[in-house]
């Protein structure tokens, strides 16, 4: 016993030295730090160069293609207002806003702030790749932005999620489990009891019960993290095939859950063009938003954000001073778990279909990249989640309009976006420094 | 310490997981069957024992899909050499031995990343991408090209290639700016998965004709791999000896060979290694390099042996599995070699407790993560068993 034991004890160490909290060390001389930035700022330079001069390129090959595009005026599937821009303009636009990146990294070097840059850019970008690759034909937008929502409302939320636990120190691999079932047992609540808001209730329960086990294995046993996390990442997927295959598919009545529909924001949603666009969505989009500006006010405004940082950046010197880390870490897991299993059962809900098996098809990971774009930010994050989003919607729409490109090569790119940012390329990230380890509060 | 106690004492938590992740899978099966749970208010003992009745029933179907049904070993017994009953009475434990070879490879594969620290999920990533390489190899020097025994080496050594490749990004990227493999690699799994069905859609070197499923050609018409059973109809190839092979090869490079004991240092302690001098960024770079050879050696015999066709969800669940294996065998080759048999067993098994009880093999999945959860946590499992109502010392609590 004692033999298996020791070799236990000894794998979480091994691993534990390399999770990705050691992406830079704290404390290691500040120059060297420096330097780095620097190096990263340059690299960042010659990135955007890259974007800027391909963008020229295009720009000089689309003159006389017009991109056309459609929004539905007044409601989703109501009438809609043509309108069309010759792509080259577009490109112009485009080349120009990545001529003033580059030289604005250039010339600011470290402190330029090129997360939001990007996120003012890209949009532009896939617009304009769009109405590209269109050809001439018609492109709905306003379904695009609501197809862009629909993919980043799970993923933004579940970014959410694990931010507030690694923030804590606990590393969330298992969003995407807690999706999965967060998206099942939201089904079935909301079908069982027909009230709407079952669904969401009791998938986030859900999230937060698997949550807890998960900080009750990492924090009570000491279990790797990440060993804890595969762990309901692979129960998930087991228990929810097998319940849907022995019980949602032969008794569909479980399965027919009560959608939660659109609403319409009363006169806003009026408003020509941009009231199907932000006025008319689903509550989950504004409960999203909420979410973000809540928790985003929490973490760095308030004494439990503080305390919460320090929880995961040194717990020791959070323990000193008197916070109860232990007890803080499986409530923050428990908010975690919350927050994922809402963002699941949206997935269930939204739809028409409700659940299926392996219905969250990876989204949990895509939001683990987006904390890590987002650099442990809240609403950088959902900026991630959102650019990821609109990679996937002008798949679906390239896709459905039988645009002639291999739809493989678009539907990867969240996940080689993922791993550049990963790989820190275009600059290094820093995870809060104890996220990952256990603690031995004394 | 006489070696059978330390043995024993050795297998206990895993043997003890097995079947408590085992049993909590027939609860399972009783309370998720909605006659039972129709009747359990009514009936509450009538609904209990049908239960338990059709939980006996289903694991019944797994041993007898895993090890082969009593009644036809013994017809084959009384019948002599009757080859066609022989047949059928080995096919059981045959097939469990077959699915027992994809999870060998990547099984010793997750293993060496194990042991150097470095949580490599990308299992099926680079499974997949071995299957891809050996399926390339065999339709170019495949089907008379080159001669047999050439083309099967070049399968395997485009296999090793492929896998070692995918493995090779996550590895480079770990060791040089730090980033968490766990991420990478989950990520190169869906792009693996993508890449194969872009090859299998497009491109009609691979593409199976008249080009309508996405799948490839079938590749047994090009290489087709030795059977090395005396009889014919049951599929045991190569791919077995090939497997255990490495085995012995990852056990000799990981406890008897230097760079082995570099990486075993790095993986228990990088500091350590870094300040005897062993250098950690190629540490990190080569267990990913062997690691996900050995998973592509694995899927491109599979892929080449076994399925005989490539299709984009060729790895199944293979990496999860192979996670469980690498675990439950304590990441020694020998123990991860027992661990996929059994795994095997359990896994052909459940195909025919699927097809006669119509309960869904999905429960293998969950099966393994109670058994993860039990292997990483031995106070946890050994908890349960001792004395499942007191509590544990607080020791381990805080």
């Amino acid at each position: 016993m004692s033999r298996t034991k020791k070799s236990s004890k000894g794998r979480v160490k091994e691993s534990a030295s390399s999770t990705p909290t050691d992406v830079a060390p704290q404390n290691a001389g500040d120059s060297a730090e420096a330097h780095q930035q620097q190096v990263a700022a340059r690299i960042r330079a010659g990135l955007f160069a890259i974007f800027a001069a391909v963008s020229v390129f295009i720009t000089s090959g689309s003159f006389g293609v017009d991109g056309n595009f459609a929004f539905w005026s007044d409601s989703i599937g109501g009438e809609q207002v043509f309108f069309s821009v010759p792509v080259a303009l577009l490109w112009g636009i485009v080349s120009f806003g990545f001529i003033a990146i580059t030289l604005l990294q250039l010339l600011r070097g470290a402190k330029f702030a090129w997360r939001a840059s990007i996120g003012i850019i890209a949009p532009a970008l896939v617009i304009a790749l769009l109405a590209r690759l269109l050809d001439g034909t018609t492109a709905n937008l306003t379904v695009f932005f609501t197809s862009t929502l629909s993919f980043a409302i799970p993923v933004g939320i579940g970014a959410l999620a694990g931010i507030v636990s690694e923030r804590s120190g606990i590393l969330n691999i298992a969003v995407e489990g807690k999706l999965l079932s967060g998206a099942m047992v939201g089904s079935i609540a909301s079908s069982i009891t027909g009230v709407a808001i079952a669904g969401p209730v009791a998938g986030a329960l859900i999230g937060a019960l698997l949550s807890l086990f998960l900080a009750w294995l990492g924090i009570r046993y000491k279990v790797d993290q990440i060993i804890a996390g595969t762990v309901i990442n692979i129960g998930a997927l087991g228990i929810t095939s097998f319940a849907y295959l022995r019980i949602l598919q032969p008794y569909s009545e479980y399965n027919r859950p009560i959608g939660i529909d659109t609403v319409d924001i009363p006169l806003l949603s009026h408003i020509p063009i941009l009231g199907p666009i932000f006025f008319s969505l689903s509550p989950y989009f504004y409960a999203s938003v909420g979410l973000i500006l809540f928790f985003t006010y929490m973490i760095y405004r308030t004494r439990w954000g503080l305390r919460l940082r320090a929880a995961g950046e040194q717990p020791s010197a959070a323990g000193t001073v008197g916070v109860d880390v232990v007890k803080l870490r499986y409530r923050a897991m428990l908010i975690a778990g919350l927050l994922a299993g809402f963002a699941g059962s949206y997935i269930a809900l939204s739809g028409t279909g409700g659940f299926g098996i392996n219905t969250s098809a990876g989204k949990g990971f895509i939001a683990l990249a987006a904390v890590i774009f987002g650099a442990w930010n809240p609403i950088y994050a959902f900026g991630a989640a959102l650019i990821f989003g609109m990679t996937s919607a002008a798949t679906t729409l390239l896709s459905g309009l039988g645009v002639s490109l291999p739809p493989q090569i678009l539907l990867s790119m969240p996940y080689i976006v993922t791993i550049i940012v990963v790989a820190g390329l275009i600059g290094r990230v820093r995870a809060p420094a104890s996220a990952g380890r256990p603690y031995d509060q004394g | 310490m006489n070696r059978i106690g330390a043995m024993a004492s050795k297998l206990r938590v895993p043997a003890l997981s097995i079947f408590v992740a085992l049993f909590i899978g027939a609860l399972f099966i009783i309370f998720t069957d909605v006659e039972v749970l129709g009747r359990l208010l009514s009936d509450p003992i009538g609904a209990l024992g049908l239960g338990v009745g059709r939980a006996a029933t289903a694991y019944s179907a797994l041993l007898r899909g895993a090890f082969g049904d009593p009644e036809t070993i013994g017809k084959a017994l009384a019948s002599g050499g009757d080859v066609q009953l022989w047949a059928r009475a080995l096919r059981p434990i045959v097939e469990s031995v077959v699915a027992s070879v994809p999870l060998i490879f990547v099984g010793l594969g997750v293993s060496v990343a194990f042991r150097t620290g470095i949580f490599n999920i990308g299992g099926a990533g680079q499974y997949t991408m071995g299957a891809v390489g050996g399926t390339l190899a065999a339709l170019i020097f495949g089907g008379g090209v080159t001669p047999a025994p050439i083309a099967i080496i070049l399968v395997m050594i485009f296999g090793l290639i492929g896998g070692a490749l995918w493995a090779f990004i996550p590895g480079f990227l770990k060791a040089r700016v730090g980033a968490s493999e766990v991420i990478t690699t989950i990520m190169l799994n869906f792009i693996a998965a993508q890449f194969v069905f872009f090859l299998v859609s497009n491109v009609e070197f691979i593409q199976k004709p008249p080009r309508i499923q996405p799948v490839s050609k079938e590749l047994s018409q090009f290489v087709d791999l030795p059977g090395i059973l005396p009889i014919e109809s049951l599929r045991l190839d190569i791919g077995i000896i090939v497997a255990l092979l490495t085995a012995v090869a990852v056990s000799w490079f990981l406890f008897r060979s230097t760079r082995g004991f570099e990486l075993r240092t790095a993986g228990l302690n990088i500091a350590a290694a870094k300040y005897a001098g062993m250098g950690a960024a190629s540490s990190i770079i080569t267990a990913m390099l062997i690691s996900g050879a050995i998973s592509g050696l694995g899927g491109a015999l599979v892929a080449v042996g076994t399925v005989k066709q490539l299709s984009p969800g060729i790895a199944g669940s293979v990496g999860f599995t192979a996670i469980a294996i690498a675990l439950v065998g304590g990441t020694r080759p020998s123990g991860v070699v027992a661990t996929a048999l059994v795994f095997g067993l359990l896994q052909h098994g459940g195909s025919l407790m699927q097809v006669t009880t119509s309960i869904p093999i999905e429960m293998l999945l969950f099966i393994q993560a109670l058994v993860i959860a039990f292997i990483a946590a031995p106070e946890l499992t050994l908890g349960i068993v001792k004395n499942p109502f007191v509590r544990r010392s607080k020791s381990v609590t805080k």
